[in-house]
């Protein structure tokens, strides 16, 4: 079995991606991941991991709709591939069962 | 100028002012870091973020924000390049050898497309290259005198000045060379150069004789000058008397052929000099160009009364050269100079007045030096910027020209632009019409060159050869020229023309902002004008000057008058010598004197007049003379009596100037005063006085002058023959009549003659040659003006040609079109008069500073001046006015 491994920050951004509603595009992805996680991330740390995630082929991307404040320059639109949603699903797989696994009563110590 | 256009505002631009957009510097960096195929988007979203933050927080956070977010941007996943892929549609290489052949076919095209304006075009450039390649290869030949001794640098020649007149004598004291080695520890060697001129050298088993300069010198100036010895050894030669080294040319002359060791040259009359080596010829650029060259004790046997020793006096024949130790400075050695002064000048009064320098070698072409020949700095500095500004007007008319050209290209760059040529392309294209004009151009002004090159030499007085002009250095010095005048020439219309956008070269071919570039070049013709006029003026008054100098009256005839030179003035020769040739019909005086009565060279000499409590003291040009010197040369006795042959007691013969300075009015009272020898006791009556006559040339006001009879100074005679103009024939026998009779009193020497007039004219070569060098630079600058004056009307008339058919089509005629057209540019014209008329008075005011005897600066020569050049301004302009106005307006009207 081919092993998939997201580092967690990728996983977020690949969520992301799958959950927009609208085209995904940097800025739109961007101002999203600060939303849901709370977090202040840095636009180039956003570019970079969409880049490396298309790269491991979990994304694909086309480019179209250059706007004026963009100064004529094209989006990115980024989606996710069919290796992205298998990757996506089996974590969230795994996550299931180890979820199910915690015996109970367990969670009230943690919690 | 090359800036392009700011890009069109989009149609629906808000109303507001839109804040500054990202900062520009961050934008450069990231376009600079990130891999190009991630360029586009990761700026769009940065710059959409910024947008958005300028609203939300105000434009400086927000371009603090800009700043930090591309300073994060350093990572590597970002700047990594990808690897390179074949592009789908590959960007045309733009030099291939494709495309270099259709730029070279399409600018060849073009030039023969336009004959004669490719002709005009690339003459003008031709003339400015050659031009200044001719200055070139003259300023060249001038600085690189003696650069090549492996010694140079060390070699100084002892220099003597005169406090008063602050000027350095390149000779020196005789005594000075053994001074020098006892007293001077810092000096490696010393080397006196004692140089004669016209020495009698004979070769009698070869029964040839001749009359040639002599170096009389050490075998120490073997290792101050780097020489290349045909045979013989440069360690022994001239060590001892009566030794001759020569140059393979000379032992080719004396002997035929150059393996001349040990043979033997009879100097003078009884000294047999022995061959000790052969020189190679040295080169033409060379302060020493000694062909005999005789060890310096063998100077005591043929003249010895000559001073080895002496404190006495100094000439510019005995020159003193040395060679400072390693490391040695000149001015360290000041000091040891006035030691020396004290030491054995012990005069006081000439130590005040006089101190020795060291002159390095490098520096003595540009004062008095043996090669005879001295360059002038000012004239050098001149010439080069004569040659640089002269190519850089011709390189601004060839642009202008191209420029003007061009713009009826600009439908072509159009529909190249619109058919997806791009700039580079077009950049290339215009570059290569260029290059290609310039280097026909080029191989014309090398043609030009060539030609000229002779006459150059001549009037600069160079000894310049074809080879200067094929050397390495004038060979990198025209690619420098070719590339340089390409990028100059090729570059304004290469860039501004392809930079247009294309919608303007299809709909109309007006230059937009014309009037700008209108001004510049009437400036440019306004320069070119003002400096032809300038050229014109100075021609014409250098001219009047020559002239004057050609009419002048000396006071004396210098026609028909024959001199010969004397070697030898013992009494009973010359009077055979006399007698023998006064017997000659044709001949009707013979006189004996020092010199002519207008002479080069003078004796000047102190004479005090003890009149009254104070002598006068008058520094006077001395004239050795004999009792037919009056009658021979037609000088005026205006009191007193002439010589009688057979005087014995000294008598003088005073001119009018000599009697001003003694302050006496009348002639006649002069009659019977005493003169005295400087402060001496030796003192002569006056006998005579002379109407004045000019004993100097016409540069110097005329010097009081006293003649006396001193029959061992005679150095020449003056033959007066009977009839003025004589037929080639009769010359001709008479002056074998003179040789044969000359050759029976000294035989064994060398018969040599002048005419007088002529000798007189060659005072004046100087100003003849710059005469001869401003009519030819006058002739440059006008063409080369009229040149740009063409480019000017060119471009007028072709940026007007709707202008004029709207005029014509309303009822304008020829002749109002062309006044119309001409007038624009008599404006330039008269401006450049103003601006000529002061500029050329003080330059010809300066150069008339240098004659004693001058013309008026008329102002009507100015008025010719301006005169001419306005008509040839006239005539240029016409000739396109005339065309631009003859144009059917149907052709000019349609032309959209």
């Amino acid at each position: 079995m081919k092993r998939t491994f997201l580092g967690e920050f990728e996983e977020v951004v690949l969520l992301v991606v799958a959950a927009c509603t609208d085209d995904a595009y940097g800025v739109i992805i961007w101002e999203q991941l600060q939303e849901q996680t709370g977090r202040s991330i840095t636009i180039s740390a956003v570019h970079a991991t969409l880049y490396r995630l298309e790269e491991k082929g979990y994304l694909s991307s086309q480019m179209g709709g250059a706007t004026a404040e963009r100064g004529g320059r094209r989006k990115r639109f980024f989606t996710v591939t069919a290796l992205g949603s298998r990757a996506l699903l089996e974590i969230q797989e795994m996550r299931q069962r180890l979820w199910q696994a915690i015996p109970q009563g367990k969670l009230q110590l943690i919690g | 100028m090359f800036k392009r256009r700011p890009a069109s505002l989009p149609r629906d631009a808000p109303p507001t002012p839109r804040p500054p957009g990202p900062p520009r510097l961050a934008d450069r960096l990231l376009n600079w870091l990130v891999a190009p195929h991630l360029r586009e988007d990761l700026l769009g979203d940065l710059h959409e973020v910024y947008r958005k933050q300028v609203e939300e927080v105000g434009p400086d956070q927000a371009r603090r924000f800009y700043w930090w977010q591309t300073i994060t941007y350093l990572r590597p996943l970002i700047i990594k390049r990808k690897a390179a892929q074949p592009n789908e549609y590959p960007p045309p290489f733009l030099l291939s050898p494709a495309m270099i052949r259709n730029y070279v076919k399409i600018a060849w095209r073009n030039l023969v497309h336009a004959k004669s304006f490719s002709l005009i075009n690339g003459f003008g450039l031709a003339l400015g290259l050659a031009s200044a390649l001719l200055i070139f290869v003259v300023v060249h030949h001038e600085t690189s005198y003696d650069q090549y001794h492996k010694n140079g640098d060390r070699m100084y020649r002892v220099e003597t000045v005169n406090v008063r007149n602050s000027e350095a004598h390149a000779g020196t004291y005789t005594e000075m060379t053994a001074v020098l080695r006892n007293e001077v520890p810092e000096i490696e060697r010393v080397v006196p150069i004692y140089r004669a001129s016209g020495q009698s050298l004979a070769v009698p088993q070869e029964s040839k004789s001749f009359k040639e300069p002599i170096a009389f010198t050490e075998n120490g100036l073997f290792a101050l000058l780097d020489y290349e010895w045909s045979s013989g050894d440069a360690r022994t030669a001239l060590l001892r008397p009566n030794q001759v080294v020569l140059t393979e040319s000379y032992a080719q002359k004396f002997f035929g052929t150059t393996d001349a060791v040990g043979k033997t040259v009879l100097l003078g009359d009884d000294i047999n000099l022995s061959v000790a080596g052969v020189l190679k010829d040295h080169p033409a650029n060379t302060n020493f160009p000694f062909d005999v060259l005789v060890s310096l004790p063998t100077l005591k046997r043929i003249s010895p009364d000559y001073d080895t020793h002496g404190w006495g006096g100094f000439g510019d024949n005995y020159q003193v050269y040395t060679l400072l130790r390693q490391g040695i400075r000149p001015e360290q050695l000041t000091k040891r100079f006035h030691g020396i002064q004290v030491k054995y000048q012990k005069d006081p009064e000439t130590i005040k007045n006089q101190h020795f320098v060291l002159n390095s070698l490098a520096q003595l072409h540009y004062g008095y030096n043996f090669s005879g020949r001295q360059a002038n700095v000012n004239l050098l500095n001149i010439l080069s910027l004569i040659g640089a500004f002269v190519l850089l007007i011709a390189c601004i008319n060839f642009m202008n020209l191209t420029t003007a050209k061009a713009l009826r290209r600009a439908k072509e760059i159009g529909i190249r632009k619109a058919v997806g040529s791009n700039r580079l392309a077009l950049i290339y294209q215009f570059m290569t019409e260029a290059g290609l004009l310039i280097s026909i151009a080029t191989l014309l002004a090398l043609l030009l060159a060539w030609v000229m090159l002779p006459s150059a030499a001549n009037l600069m007085g160079l000894p310049l050869k074809t080879s200067d002009l094929f050397s390495w250095q004038a060979g990198a010095f025209v690619v420098l020229l070719v590339v340089l005048t390409t990028l100059l020439a090729g570059t304004y219309p290469a860039f501004r023309l392809s930079g247009m956008p294309p919608i303007w070269a299809l709909k109309s071919n007006k230059l937009p902002q014309a009037g700008g570039s209108i001004t510049f070049r009437q400036g440019l013709v306004v320069v070119q004008f003002t400096v032809s006029m300038i050229l014109i003026s100075s021609t014409l008054f250098i001219n009047r000057q020559l002239s004057l100098f050609k009419n002048a009256n000396l006071g004396f005839n210098q026609n028909a008058i024959i001199t010969v030179g004397l070697p030898n003035n013992d009494p009973g020769k010359l009077q055979t010598l006399r007698s023998q040739l006064v017997a000659s019909p044709q001949i009707k005086d013979v006189s004996f004197s020092f010199n002519s009565p207008s002479a080069e060279s003078n004796w000047m000499q102190g004479i005090q007049y003890r009149n009254g409590t104070d002598p006068i003291e008058i520094r006077t040009q001395m004239k050795m003379v004999d009792a037919h010197f009056l009658e021979t040369y037609g000088i005026q006795l205006i009191a007193g009596d002439a010589f009688r042959e057979g005087d014995t007691l000294p008598k003088f013969i005073a001119n009018e100037v000599f009697l001003k300075r003694l302050g006496i009015d009348r002639p006649e009272k002069a009659i019977g005063q005493m003169v005295y020898f400087g402060d001496s006791q030796e003192s002569a009556p006056i006998i005579g006085v002379v109407k004045t006559f000019h004993v100097n040339s016409l540069h110097q006001g005329i010097d009081p002058t006293l003649m006396q009879v001193v029959p061992k100074h005679f150095h020449q005679a003056g033959i007066k023959l009977a009839t003025e103009n004589l037929s080639a024939e009769t010359l001709n026998a008479t002056l074998s009549t003179i040789e044969t009779v000359w050759k029976a009193t000294f035989p064994n020497k060398v018969f040599s003659y002048e005419f007088l007039d002529e000798t007189l004219a060659q005072a004046y070569q100087n100003e003849t040659r710059t005469a001869q060098l401003i009519e030819t630079a006058t002739l440059v600058a006008i063409l080369i003006a009229c040149l740009g004056l063409f480019g000017l009307a060119t471009f007028a008339a072709e940026s007007r040609t709707k202008e004029i058919g709207v005029r014509k089509v309303l009822g304008a005629s020829v002749a109002s079109i062309v006044a119309l057209l001409s007038k624009d540019f008599l404006k330039p014209v008269l401006v450049a008069m103003l601006l000529a008329a002061p500029i050329a008075w003080y330059g010809v005011s300066e150069w008339l500073k240098n004659f004693e005897y001058k013309i008026n600066i008329d102002w009507w020569v100015f008025a010719v001046a301006g005169a001419f050049a306005i008509m040839v301004a006239l005539l240029t302009v016409s000739f396109q006015s005339i065309r631009a106005a003859l144009m059917n307006p149907v052709k000019s009207l349609r032309t959209e």
